[in-house]
């Protein structure tokens, strides 16, 4: 039993991290339907962005953080004014863009191997890595607060988008572009805060994992691809459906290997998706799946 | 005159011509974990062939041959080294290579063997590189040394369960294998067993699984830097029980991890203050290690081989040839003493057993070559 | 060098025939799956299995191959029965991602990490192709005749019904087509051929393991397929020629292995994007109508 808690508990840390990255990539991808792989490149880039500013411009530790988070959201943006935006302006269609997105995160990611080396950097956490016993589980603080930036995360987002102008804005281009086209509100521009929105709730999960095993460059193509399942199994444009997608896949790999061997851990997420998507290819939540068009 | 200057000059070209051909260096390989998570063995690895080539061409060459070494990087995967041996083998046309690590060199066996090109693995140590045609391993299996290790852990310091953790790859598993043997014979139990990837960085799941089994011990088969990353998440997990692992942690990640600390541990003998050592930390700002002496000897071990070889089959070079005089010659001088192959390709070493402190093994035993 | 020439050629071969069976399904069927260097791995597994265990020869690893690799191709199909789009393109890298999972732990048949050492050469009609020249020979007319099948099937009339699925699954049901069993027929010749690509690879390196069938593997693959253009069956070929060469070309930059390789994925990463900027057909596609802008 004592196992069952741990494994709980290491998965509701796992779970926060895919949930960071499937809120964001689940905006983004809701309100632009781009399939944006390249996200993957953006929470890398945050790793290194607080990296750097920790062990190389020698800032606090708090400012190193904050700075990454900025500079992932301007990352974000300008991947899409610069490539996304330049693609649609010549009418390519959806697969091309989506194959410049590969393309990105493949050049990204290993520009990133070159600078830095494949090996992991680590930061200096200090008393963030003390171990925090709970009864039977083992924790460290950073695993605590990797759970609280989520939940503060997914809540500062429902926030801006019920509350501010900028979020209603971002709501009425996801729910229906052309409607909001016409009552004046311009696409690209929406799009853009859409992407420095999404890459700055990416960057926590990027910056949160090289602070507890350290930077590394290829680590991001598999949390993306995690929260773009998350994502469906939540259900397209829904922010709930990605929390709770993003939080059960954590659940699902930990938990999963109490009975099953561990080896197998990396497959299991996949491996319920295939299934589920083959059983019930609309998700739990969200609207129905259109066999969007590539 | 000027006729008779030609002749000489035609003669002379005549004269030098099988001299300069003779010139021609000795190129051999050298495939080594230059990158990864291994890539600290690599450092000393290379460093090691390196040292030895200058020598032996400083000293003259091989027959007054140069010797080139052909460094290639396998970065713990075994499919990038057997590409690096077709290469070596159909591009380079090496007669010998240097090899390290088990699965790599298990997979580029076959093509050495099928090419006639001789293999020396001085990293390696799983129980399958024994017994193989044109392989020789001038470093003991791994077999050896967990046998001592499970000898000290059950009979002096009475461990009675032990958990293991286990890289899913050659060595790790053929270690595991051997840990379980021996520590089963010597009156203890094995309770589980998790493998993890060498390449992976984060272990809390497989060691909560292993911390709900109990156990007095924890057995890391695993090598590299994510032993250091092993040792420190489980003591986070609140694993206090002690950890066991052999001579493949004895690299400056490992010692000087802050979990890593009270390891037992085997390890295979090297002096931090003979004169190679202090050479190497001089050439390379860092300091050497038993695998740097290792690499030193396999290259050593070659050029008197080749020597030999060049001596018999009148000047031709070739990895047959290298092989019969590695099984004529059996038993080589290096600077960590007598080396002797066994009948199963393999060497015997001292083996000395002791705990990790500060960075330091403080060693408890020493326990000589086959016994 | 001459030797490095065979090697290229040989592994132009290899790719020629696993682009050409992809593009089966991303170019005519509009099923774009990032799983097919699983179906690669399975063919070569298969065929590797069949020659250490069971001592079949070339010729028999190959027709082992090829069936696994049908019977798998179940797995790429029936998740593109049920959706389409970015669903199926997660849904194949899962598949993925599952299958190399279980090439590295069900190791009493893959012996996992550690590989398949000691694969022999092949034997071709009692002459041993043991060196990269004969090889060469063996692997481009393999290639060629996955060429010629690809052919003589998109210029069938099973090509245009391919096609006309692509365009309107809906549309083609109404028609009277059965867009199950066209799903199926074309996922399981693109996954045979594929996996005897896988086949060839394993004899002619004569050692296989996981590392060789990777996500990144899947993605290059799709390269070859998307550069070469998706709309001409000699696409993958043109993109297997010109982007194999740069690694080739790389060696001789005597740069140390540890920046070629990212050198290496960076350039295809680079490629990818202006390609889709300048020349989204592929080199040798021709231009589809845009829809306006």
């Amino acid at each position: 039993m004592d196992l069952a808690l741990q494994l709980l508990a290491t998965g509701l840390v796992v779970g926060s991290l895919y949930a960071l990255c499937a809120i964001g990539w689940g905006l983004i991808y809701g309100t632009t339907l781009h399939f944006h792989v390249a996200h993957g490149a953006v929470f890398a880039l945050a790793a290194y962005y607080a990296y750097v500013g920790q062990k190389l411009l020698h800032l606090p530790l708090v400012a190193a953080v904050l700075l990454a988070i900025v500079g992932a959201a301007v990352s974000g943006l300008l991947i899409d004014l610069l490539l996304y935006q330049q693609l649609e302006r010549r009418g390519a269609f959806r697969t091309s863009l989506f194959i410049a997105s590969l393309g990105l995160l493949i050049l990204l990611e290993n520009v990133l191997a070159i600078v830095f080396t494949p090996d992991p950097m680590r930061m200096d956490i200090g008393a963030l890595n003390t171990a925090v016993i709970i009864g039977p589980v083992f924790l460290t603080y950073l695993h605590i607060l990797t759970v609280a930036l989520a939940v503060g995360g997914y809540v500062a987002l429902v926030l801006f988008l019920k509350r501010s102008r900028w979020g209603q804005a971002i709501r009425a281009v996801s729910s229906a572009p052309e409607m909001a086209r016409t009552v004046g509100i311009d696409l690209n521009r929406v799009h853009l805060l859409t992407y420095a929105v999404g890459s700055a709730l990416a960057a926590p999960a990027g910056i949160l994992v090289a602070m507890d095993v350290g930077a590394e460059p290829f680590r991001g193509t598999r949390f993306v691809l995690l929260a773009s399942v998350g994502v469906i199994m939540g259900g397209i444009g829904s922010i709930p459906g990605a929390m709770l997608g993003g939080i059960f896949l954590g659940l699902l790999e930990n938990l999963g290997i109490w009975k099953l061997p561990s080896e197998w851990q990396a497959a299991i997420s996949f491996g319920v998706f295939l299934v589920f998507i083959v059983l019930r290819p609309r998700g739990f939540f969200g609207r129905t799946i259109h066999s969007a068009e590539i | 005159m000027l006729k008779r200057f030609a002749l000489l000059v035609s003669l002379f070209v005549l004269a030098i011509t099988p001299a300069a051909a003779q010139q021609a260096p000795i190129k051999i390989g050298a495939i080594l974990p230059l990158t990864g998570s291994g890539a600290s063995y690599g450092v000393w690895m290379k460093g090691g062939t390196e040292m030895a080539a200058e020598e032996i061409n400083a000293a003259g060459g091989i027959g007054g041959r140069k010797l080139e070494v052909v460094y290639e990087d396998h970065a713990a995967d075994a499919s990038k080294a057997v590409n690096a041996m077709r290469r070596l083998v159909e591009v380079e046309k090496i007669p010998f290579t240097l090899t390290s690590y088990s699965a790599p060199t298990l997979a580029i066996q076959p093509i050495g063997a099928q090419n006639k090109v001789v293999m020396m693995n001085g990293g390696g140590q799983s129980d399958n590189l024994a017994n193989k045609d044109y392989l020789y391993n001038n470093i003991p299996v791994v077999s050896n040394e967990v046998g001592v290790l499970c000898d000290w852990l059950t009979k002096e310091k009475k461990f009675k369960a032990a958990v293991m953790i286990v890289a899913n790859d050659e060595a790790g598993r053929n270690s595991a294998k051997s840990f379980r043997e021996r520590f089963t014979a010597g009156g203890g139990k094995v309770l589980a067993e998790e493998q993890i990837a060498l390449d992976g960085n984060d272990f809390r799941a497989q060691l909560a699984k292993l911390k709900a089994q109990g156990g007095d011990l924890l057995f890391i088969s695993s090598y590299g830097r994510n032993v250091a990353i092993v040792a420190d998440q489980a003591r986070e997990l609140g694993i206090t029980i002690p950890m066991a692992a052999t001579s493949w942690v004895q690299i400056p990640e490992v010692l000087k991890a802050k979990g890593a600390q009270g390891l037992l541990t085997t390890r295979l003998p090297f002096s931090p203050d003979s004169p190679f050592a202090r050479k190497f930390k001089e050439r390379y700002k860092t300091d050497a290690g038993f695998f740097a002496v290792q690499y030193y000897s396999g290259t050593r071990i070659f050029a008197a081989a080749a020597e030999a070889a060049m001596k018999k089959g009148g000047g031709k070079l070739d990895g047959e040839g290298v092989k019969n005089a590695i099984e004529s010659i059996k038993a080589f001088d290096t600077i960590s003493g007598k080396l002797v192959f066994q009948p199963n390709h393999a060497a015997v070493m001292d083996i000395e057993v002791g705990v990790l402190k500060d960075g330091k093994v403080e060693v408890e035993k020493i326990i000589k070559a086959g016994q | 060098m001459l030797a490095y020439i065979a090697h290229y050629l040989v592994m132009v071969g290899i790719y020629t025939i696993l682009a050409t069976s992809l593009n089966l399904l991303v170019g005519y069927s509009g099923i774009f799956s990032l799983a097919h260097a699983a179906i690669y791995g399975i063919g070569a597994y298969a065929s590797a299995l069949a020659a250490l265990k069971l001592g079949l020869g070339f010729w028999g690893g190959l027709l082992v191959a090829a069936v696994v690799g049908a019977l798998a191709a179940a797995l790429v199909a029936i998740p593109s029965l049920r959706v389409a789009g970015d669903y199926y393109i997660v849904a194949s890298f899962g598949l993925q991602v599952v299958i190399l999972t279980v090439f590295i732990n069900w190791t009493s048949l893959t012996n996992g990490h550690a590989g398949l050492p000691g694969i022999p050469r092949p034997s071709v009609f009692g002459l041993m192709v043991d060196d990269p020249f004969r090889y060469v020979v063996l692997s481009l007319a393999l290639a060629g005749l996955t060429y010629a099948i690809c052919r003589r099937l998109t210029g069938s009339a099973f090509g245009r019904t391919l096609r006309a699925v692509r365009e309107d699954e809906i549309a083609a049901q109404a028609t009277g087509k059965n867009v199950v069993v066209v799903k199926i027929t074309i996922t399981t010749i693109s996954s045979a051929l594929g996996a005897l690509a896988g086949s060839l690879y394993a004899h002619y390196i004569t050692y296989i393991n996981p590392t060789s069938f990777t996500l990144d593997e899947s993605i290059f693959i799709t390269s070859l397929v998307i550069l070469g253009g998706t709309e001409r069956l000699a696409g993958p070929f043109v993109g297997a020629l010109i982007l194999l060469a740069v690694p080739e070309a790389l060696k001789f930059l005597a740069i140390p292995d540890t920046v070629a390789a990212p050198m290496r994925q960076i350039l295809y990463g680079a490629l990818l994007i202006l390609f889709m900027f300048v020349r989204p057909e592929g080199i040798l596609g021709r231009a589809r109508v845009r829809p306006a802008a």
